[in-house]
């Protein structure tokens, strides 16, 4: 009693402060040092790629996995907003009556912006979901530290294969969406819209070309490669049981919208530039 | 002969009851749904401290989540890089058949009619929705819910309604910060990046802001919140086979919402606004 008593007043206060400053400082020394162990995961991933033997049994065994569990919802996600979309888009070009321009506005929306949107949903919602459930689950289970122990570097066993297959299923996704969004778009404008079915195929390439289909491509391609990197990062690093796994998936599905909605801005705007569009 | 009719006859049962296994799921996830919002009213009545409790928690994050801002920073940040893609496609798309003046127009309409529901939804999903799956996946992993069950506290109001009351309450506030998010970065990308005068793009943005539109969103974004926050409970909840178990309900949960926030907003837009849009052009 005495000694708080004598204690300065706000002493209290000021070690309350000191204590929150240091959590401060070690929280951000701790997400320094996810983001430098990523970095180097991701810089290990590019090294061993090409080294040997190559994986290639494993890759097409993710591939496969990826594929089932994520061309459902890819499907089920691309109708309704190829709906939505065309919707909104049909209004817009009838009220400015150029109805028959649909076809055009269906294939340039479906193509630039709706097939690497749903691509991206995708890849980090299902793909790297998967990837960082199972690779968590097989962390928590020491499964990986037995790996080390028995000279397989994980990195080149597990990763590598996964970030490739997760890659090249994006951009097959991307080729699924972007059927989908053209023929629900036709199907969506010519049969309840009323717009001319002509028209609407004549004008589908009016705006879009092979260059924005490249850019697409590319996107998907580098979406799929980075959510894999993330999925396979967070599954390595999982830890503490249940929750753990739980938490590394929460986090895996956070991490990879914030990277790619980032790398759609950028992608976007380089692509813009390069096409003089 | 008999034994090929044998082989269908096993294989057709087989088919059968997985088409009744799978008929048995949806109609116990209606039942969950049901009564989860059956229960709110006890959960509001008896469980009120937790309520309150859940709200700090799933507006602010939890754990690494919580370091970079929290849930609601986390979703204005996918908002804002929405609006800036918007704006960027939309200001050179625009521009290619010369009327890019409009780009305000674009960013008051689109981003209020489908970006901004759609990423918020998600964000939703990805953020509040995930943790709560993962914590409930783990407390079933761990029988801490048959131990409630045991205790005489019913689990449902207890550990689901709260968080649906939660979930729901919290989206408002959190799609706020998502509207104004994506309303800025469409005005900065277009206004400082590619030096469009800023009285220009006001105008334009001002005319085309429908309140009854925003209000609207509003109402998708409190819908998606609860459609989203049942879809992760559910999963979490019925969460089966250890550690991996939680990892994997994690997952389905996140697919399954992806597909609930999406055909929510497109159902809610075509009763809202109708097979002509309610929009006028001239004013």
């Amino acid at each position: 009693m005495a000694g708080a008593l004598d204690a300065p007043p706000g002493a209290a206060l000021r070690s309350q402060l000191r204590r929150s400053a240091t959590t401060g400082r070690r929280r951000i020394a701790a997400g320094l040092d996810g983001a430098g162990h990523f970095y180097a995961m991701s810089l290990d991933t590019f090294r061993y790629t090409f080294s040997r033997p190559v994986q290639v049994r494993e890759f097409i065994d993710q591939v496969w996995f990826i594929a089932r569990v994520s061309t459902y919802p890819t499907v089920l996600v691309a109708i309704p907003f190829t709906v939505l979309v065309t919707f909104i888009l049909n209004i817009l070009l009838r009220e400015i009556g150029a109805a028959d321009l649909s076809g055009a506005s269906a294939a340039f929306g479906t193509i630039t912006q709706i097939g690497p949107m749903v691509t991206v949903l995708i890849v980090a919602g299902a793909g790297a979901t998967a990837i960082c459930a199972d690779l968590g689950s097989r962390t928590i289970h020491d499964e990986i530290a037995a790996l080390e122990v028995m000279g397989v570097d994980p990195v080149k066993r597990l990763v590598v294969p996964r970030v490739w297959a997760s890659a090249f299923v994006a951009i097959l996704l991307n080729g699924l969406v972007c059927t989908i969004g053209i023929v629900g778009g036709f199907v969506f404008s010519v049969l309840f819209q009323g717009v001319n079915p002509g028209a609407f195929t004549g004008n589908l390439t009016l705006l879009t070309g092979l260059s924005e289909l490249v850019i697409a491509v590319v996107k998907a391609g580098l979406f799929g490669l980075l959510a894999g990197l993330v999925g396979c990062y967070r599954g390595i690093t999982a830890r503490g049981g249940p929750q753990g796994v739980g938490e590394a998936v929460n986090e895996t599905v956070v991490y990879a919208f914030i990277g790619l909605f980032v790398v759609n801005v950028l992608v976007t705007a380089v692509g813009v530039k390069v096409t003089g569009g | 002969m008999a034994v090929i009719g044998y082989d269908r006859l096993v294989r057709g049962r087989q088919r059968l009851r997985a088409l009744s296994t799978a008929a048995d799921e949806l109609g116990g996830q209606m039942k969950f749904f049901v009564d989860t919002v059956g229960h709110t009213p006890t959960a509001l009545r008896h469980y009120r401290k937790d309520v309150l409790r859940l709200i700090a928690e799933i507006g602010m994050g939890t754990g690494a989540l919580a370091v970079i801002g929290g849930t609601v920073v986390i979703v204005a940040s996918l908002t804002l890089f929405t609006g800036g893609t918007i704006a960027i496609q939309g200001y050179s798309s625009l521009g290619d058949i010369g009327i890019e003046s409009l780009t305000g127009f674009l960013a008051a309409f689109i981003n209020v009619r489908v970006a901004a529901p759609v990423v918020a939804g998600i964000g939703l999903s990805a953020t509040i929705g995930a943790g709560s799956t993962a914590q409930l996946g783990a407390m079933r992993i761990a029988e801490e819910i048959d131990a409630l069950d045991s205790m005489g506290i019913r689990p449902l109001p207890y550990l689901v309604s709260t968080r649906l009351i939660a979930g729901t309450l919290v989206i408002i506030p959190m799609y706020s910060a998502a509207v104004i998010a994506s309303f800025y970065s469409c005005r900065f990308v277009t206004v400082t990046v590619f030096g469009q005068s800023g009285g220009l793009y006001d105008h334009y943005f001002r005319t085309f802001l429908q309140p009854g539109d925003l209000l609207w969103s509003f109402l998708q974004a409190i819908l998606m919140g609860a459609a989203v926050m049942l879809v992760h409970t559910y999963y979490g909840f019925t969460a089966s086979g250890g550690p991996a178990g939680v990892g994997r309900a994690v997952g389905r949960a996140v697919r399954t919402s992806l597909i609930v926030v999406v055909c929510v907003t497109l159902l809610i837009s075509l009763a809202v606004y109708g097979p002509t849009g309610n929009f006028h052009l001239s004013g």
